[in-house]
């Protein structure tokens, strides 16, 4: 799968923002196990950009094309299809059941579409350090472990894209080598490609190209 | 809450639909074939209405008024009776002592149900076969021939009896001999060859004779509504006495109607609940559908899945009405009916048909509307 950025710009950030930035109005193609790092300050649209690859938010002009097709034309079951099989995230506010136990969480997105067993499930929170979280309820963890939790979630499933948007926030730097190691192997047994934001180069992040948003 | 309000009034909705139905098979079996019919078919002799207000128009049947009886679905075949425009005047010979003006008709031969092979006359015949109405026949013999010292008569017998029929005419007066070979059940008058009447009107009176005042129909059941409606529509007259059925079967199929538009109803309202208790249920869970929607869940699996739990309420719901509508039917027709074999005592296919109707129409309903409501999302 291929994501192309044609002349993608959101409608609400000033012009002056928009000509100097390397991502913006620009055409841009990601490729096959491309490791891609944006780096924006705050405030500079890099979650609306992640929101807009991934197709939650249309207030952008441009275009953003998955494999010649334009996902403005996309309907939801497209998107769901997509989402499924080839384009995996971890949202800046994670989005987790925070009901339900961290188990029950990675659970529901490895059924949608099985990648790994049911125990790569276990073995990854243990290299995580979240092991002992499996069974509480979501809402008792951290920060920072739900964070963990986010980014094994977004590894259950096959996927050619992987999009994290400031993923690290509440980490560690012991904890973000070891999530970076983690996702940057179950990428590359994908052949897949990163796309990370962050507000300033990502630390242990092998990226090989870096666009300033 | 709202969600078992919904239950309940889509229960006794079923419930009353499927009952009504039961109730209007039942009806229709019931007030059927009331009438003896000779070949499953009922004979009616139909006139216009007389009455105080119309006693000067005429009441004669037009061609058009008899195409039109004739074009009516639930009418097989209808004929017109054609009677003398001359006049004829009976004599009984030694055995039968009377004079007596008197009419004839005739109609269509297949409307006879007694016709003997001695029935038909040509010009030149100078003895005219009669069928009278065995009606006729018992009122002479129980009524009028005790009385006056007569000889009372057999059905066979009265076959042997010779009648002189003088006809008269502006062209003059013809004697014949008019001979009784029949008697009938179905028509209540006397019935000569249709070959005479069209002979005599001519050759008496030079004319087609009087316009028909009174159509024979023949139908599958005379107490068809519907039949009963057109009558009435067209103020025509009717024996009441064999369409009593109709009459009866026609209100109570009214009532059981008006029941059933009422089940209907209730039906209509408890899906607007559920639709209802379905949005709140949605919005409710809105930001876990939302969510899953975003990891990749399909909108129309989640409409299946959300759906598919309603199945066993909707399934459990049908058939316990249905066992319902089954064990009344029973006591119906074995307490109220006595086990009379006029009923099954099982409830009848359409019944079964309907309820799975409303199962699958329901829950593709349920299912529509979580799929529209999911991908409003």
């Amino acid at each position: 799968m291929q994501i192309r950025l044609q002349q993608l710009a959101p409608t609400f950030i000033e012009e002056e923002k928009i000509s100097g930035s390397q991502v913006w109005k620009n055409d841009i193609v990601f490729l096959p196990g491309e490791k891609i790092q944006i780096v924006a300050p705050s405030g500079s649209g890099k979650t609306s950009f992640i929101h807009f690859l991934y197709g939650m938010r249309t207030d952008y002009t441009g275009e953003v094309i998955y494999d010649d097709q334009p996902i403005s034309s996309f309907d939801a079951e497209e998107f769901s299809s997509y989402r499924k099989q080839k384009v995996s995230i971890v949202f800046q506010d994670l989005r987790l059941f925070t009901e339900q136990t961290v188990l029950q969480n990675l659970e529901i997105k490895r059924q949608l579409e099985p990648y790994h067993t049911e125990s790569r499930i276990e073995a990854m929170a243990r290299r995580l350090g979240i092991a002992s979280k499996l069974n509480k309820p979501c809402k008792t963890c951290s920060y920072g472990e739900q964070q963990r939790i986010a980014i094994i979630r977004s590894l259950q499933q096959p996927f050619d894209f992987l999009l994290l948007d400031e993923p690290f926030s509440h980490l560690d730097d012991a904890n973000r080598k070891l999530a970076m190691q983690l996702i940057e192997e179950e990428a590359d047994q994908r052949k897949a490609t990163i796309i990370l934001a962050d507000l300033k180069t990502t630390d242990h992040y092998n990226s090989t190209k870096t666009l300033n948003l | 809450m709202s969600k078992w309000f919904g239950y309940v009034g889509l229960s006794i909705g079923v419930l009353l639909l499927l009952c009504c139905i039961q109730m209007y098979i039942n009806i229709n079996s019931l007030l059927k074939n009331k009438n003896p019919k000779k070949d499953g078919f009922d004979y009616l002799p139909i006139t216009k209405m007389i009455t105080d207000e119309n006693m000067p128009n005429s009441h004669s049947f037009t061609d058009a008024d008899i195409a039109e009886i004739k074009k009516q679905p639930f009418i097989d075949d209808a004929a017109p009776f054609i009677s003398n425009g001359f006049v004829i005047k009976a004599t009984g010979g030694t055995t039968l002592p009377f004079t007596s003006d008197v009419f004839l008709e005739a109609i269509n031969e297949k409307f006879i149900d007694t016709i003997p092979p001695a029935f038909t006359w040509k010009e030149g015949d100078n003895i005219v076969p009669v069928i009278i109405s065995s009606d006729y026949l018992e009122l002479y013999n129980t009524a009028f021939a005790p009385g006056r010292d007569l000889p009372q008569f057999s059905e066979k017998s009265i076959t042997a009896l010779l009648v002189r029929l003088d006809c008269e005419g502006v062209n003059g007066t013809e004697s014949f001999r008019g001979n009784i070979v029949a008697t009938s059940d179905r028509i209540n008058s006397f019935i000569v060859p249709e070959s005479f009447i069209k002979w005599g009107n001519r050759h008496f009176v030079n004319s087609n004779g009087p316009a028909p005042n009174k159509v024979l129909i023949r139908t599958k059941d005379a107490n068809d509504p519907q039949l009963l409606k057109f009558i009435q529509e067209k103020n025509y007259r009717i024996n009441k006495d064999k369409t009593l059925f109709g009459r009866i079967k026609s209100v109570l199929q009214a009532i059981v109607s008006g029941l059933a538009a009422f089940g209907v109803l209730m039906i209509l309202l408890a899906l607007v609940l559920f639709s209802f208790y379905l949005q709140l249920m949605i919005a409710r869970s809105k930001e876990n559908l939302q969510l899953l929607l975003m990891i990749g869940y399909s909108p129309s699996w989640l409409s299946k899945t959300v759906s598919r739990k309603w199945i066993p309420v909707y399934v459990s719901i049908i058939v316990v009405t249905l066992v319902i509508v089954a064990g009344l039917h029973w006591a119906f027709q074995h307490f109220v009916m006595k086990d009379s074999n006029e009923l099954s005592p099982f409830i009848h296919p359409i019944v079964i048909a309907v309820a799975a109707l409303l199962l699958i129409l329901s829950i593709g309903i349920n299912y529509r509307l979580v799929r529209k409501l999911l991908y409003r999302l």
